[in-house]
Parts: C-alpha cells; sequence; structure tokens
C-alpha cells in the first residue's frame, strides 16, 4: 500500500488544530451514529460481544481505501461482516 | 437524528452513503437486533456518559493516591473498573506513565482501536492515516506539529493498540497543583494527554 501523496498537507487540514481540548463532536451526521450503533449491535448479538471479526473487516476496509472517509470504511465493514450473517433465524 | 433517518424536514434526498447505512439498519433490525431507541441509546451514551472526563477521573485519582498508581499501573483494567469504568474495548487496559525521561504517545496502525470506557471514541485525526502513520516512522516531529514539544533527552515510547491491548497514558501532573482536591486535579486532564499527544 503506497502512501498517499499529499500526505502531510491533510494531516494539518485534518483537524490536528481543532482537538486541542475535549468535547470534540463524536459523530459529524446522524448516519454515522447509526452505523456505530448497529456495529455494536451486530457484535454484541451475532458474535458474543467479540469485536475481533469486525476488527478485521475493518483493517481490511480500511487498507483497500486509505483515504476513505473513516465512517464509509467502518460502513463497508459492517456490510462485509453482515454478509457472512447466517440466515435468520 | 431520527427525523432526519425517516424523512422528515430532510429537504435534500439521502447521500449514497445514507442510503446503504439505511440499508444495513433495515436488514439488522428484521433479524431483530435493532430494538426501539436502540441506536438514540447508544448515540446518547457515547456523547454525554463515556468519554475522557472518565479518564481524567482515573488519573486524578492516580495522583492522589499512590497505593492507587500502583494498582493502577500493574492491572489497568481493574483498576479502572474500580472507578466503574468498563465494558466494551476496555477489557485489557494498558495504563502507561510519562516521567521525565518516557514521554509515551498511543497509536493504532492498522485501524482505530481505542480505549473507549476512558476516551470515549476516537477523534477524527487518530483515525485519519497521517497520524497512524507518521506517529511511527517519525513521532517527535509529529508530536511537535501536533503542539507537543519534547526536551531531546526525553525518550518517546509509540505504543500500537491492537485487539488485545489498548493503551492508556498517565501524564505528569502539573506542577503547582499540590493544593487541588480530585475533582479539580481531574478538570486539567485533556483527552490528548490521555492519548500522550499533549502534555500538561
Amino acid at each position: 500500500m503506497s502512501e498517499p501523496p499529499g500526505v502531510e498537507e491533510s494531516l494539518s487540514l485534518s483537524g490536528l488544530d481543532l482537538p486541542r481540548r475535549n468535547g470534540e463532536l463524536v459523530f459529524e451526521a446522524p448516519w454515522q451514529s447509526t452505523v456505530f450503533a448497529l456495529a455494536a449491535a451486530v457484535v454484541d448479538q451475532e458474535f458474543g460481544g467479540d469485536r475481533e471479526p469486525f476488527r478485521r473487516e475493518l483493517i481490511k476496509a480500511i487498507a483497500v481505501e486509505p483515504d476513505r472517509p473513516y465512517w464509509e470504511s467502518w460502513t463497508a465493514a459492517l456490510e462485509s461482516l453482515v454478509q457472512t450473517l447466517p440466515a435468520p433465524r | 437524528m431520527s427525523e432526519q433517518a425517516h424523512g422528515h424536514h430532510h429537504p435534500a434526498p439521502p447521500s449514497a452513503i445514507e442510503r446503504r447505512v439505511a440499508a444495513l439498519e433495515a436488514l439488522l433490525t428484521e433479524r431483530g437486533l435493532v430494538p426501539d431507541g436502540f441506536i438514540e441509546d447508544v448515540t446518547r451514551r457515547y456523547e454525554s456518559e463515556i468519554g475522557p472526563m472518565n479518564g481524567a477521573k482515573v488519573v486524578a485519582r492516580a495522583w492522589t493516591d499512590p497505593e492507587y498508581k500502583k494498582r493502577l499501573l500493574a492491572d489497568g483494567a481493574a483498576s479502572i473498573a474500580e472507578l466503574g469504568f468498563g465494558g466494551a474495548e476496555g477489557s485489557h487496559m494498558v495504563v502507561v506513565e510519562n516521567t521525565d525521561a518516557v514521554h509515551n504517545v498511543v497509536v493504532c496502525t492498522l485501524c482505530s482501536c481505542y480505549p473507549w470506557p476512558v476516551l470515549g471514541l476516537p477523534p477524527a485525526w487518530y483515525k485519519d492515516p497521517p497520524y497512524r502513520a507518521r506517529m511511527v516512522r517519525e513521532p517527535r516531529k509529529l508530536l511537535a506539529e501536533m503542539g507537543c514539544d519534547l526536551p531531546a533527552q526525553t525518550e518517546i515510547q509509540v505504543w500500537d493498540s491492537s485487539a488485545e491491548v489498548r493503551y492508556l497514558v498517565l501524564p505528569q501532573r502539573p506542577a503547582g497543583t499540590h493544593g487541588m482536591t480530585e475533582a479539580e486535579l481531574a478538570g486539567l486532564v485533556s483527552r490528548d494527554s490521555m492519548i500522550g499527544v499533549a502534555r500538561l
């Protein structure tokens, strides 16, 4: 995986000067908190609280498109994980 | 929040990512995984109850109670649970102590592992590729860019989080705080100091 161009520039633009205090917004849009909670539900109820299967999908999703916005990678990871679930009872 | 999800007062059509998330929500609801109010509940907890204020209490206790600090450094998860914080992402927590000689900083090179119960969800920059790559490659330079200048003789120890272990930095207690109560001290502890990208 090659490093994206302009990585240093994007660092300074991507909020490094913002989070020097507590209280940053956790979610920027409702779909982000939704997909976060959905992953929590799947991890808890389908994997007995084991986060490792989701984490593996998240690592893959980030590695495939390192510059994709974080919560979009999270969404892609959850989509992949959901495909591995057995048919509902 | 649910207003947008259900299409009220939402003039713009949903974006592609919003449609994908809505599809996931529908699918998982059908499987019975999403009880009424579940999403709102999780969101509210992470926006108001679970966050760096929890870690700040742990740090302030360690600063004021040497026995607690000993336990905290020996068994992070158990000592943090003593204060009532635990659960998802917090079962294998290791606390690393900053000193004059060593400055600790935490990263997750592969994704975004982070000690949720004591710090909440990670800030945006923690999840960005530049932070994840550069904190390993050139920590001193990156820390300086983030406003954390370290003396040349201070060794920097970078901790890469993993599924097994989450790290919390115990920052140094600032000088001139001897008369302060534990609660006052907790008010001094920033999230960034517990990730290790700031000093107090």
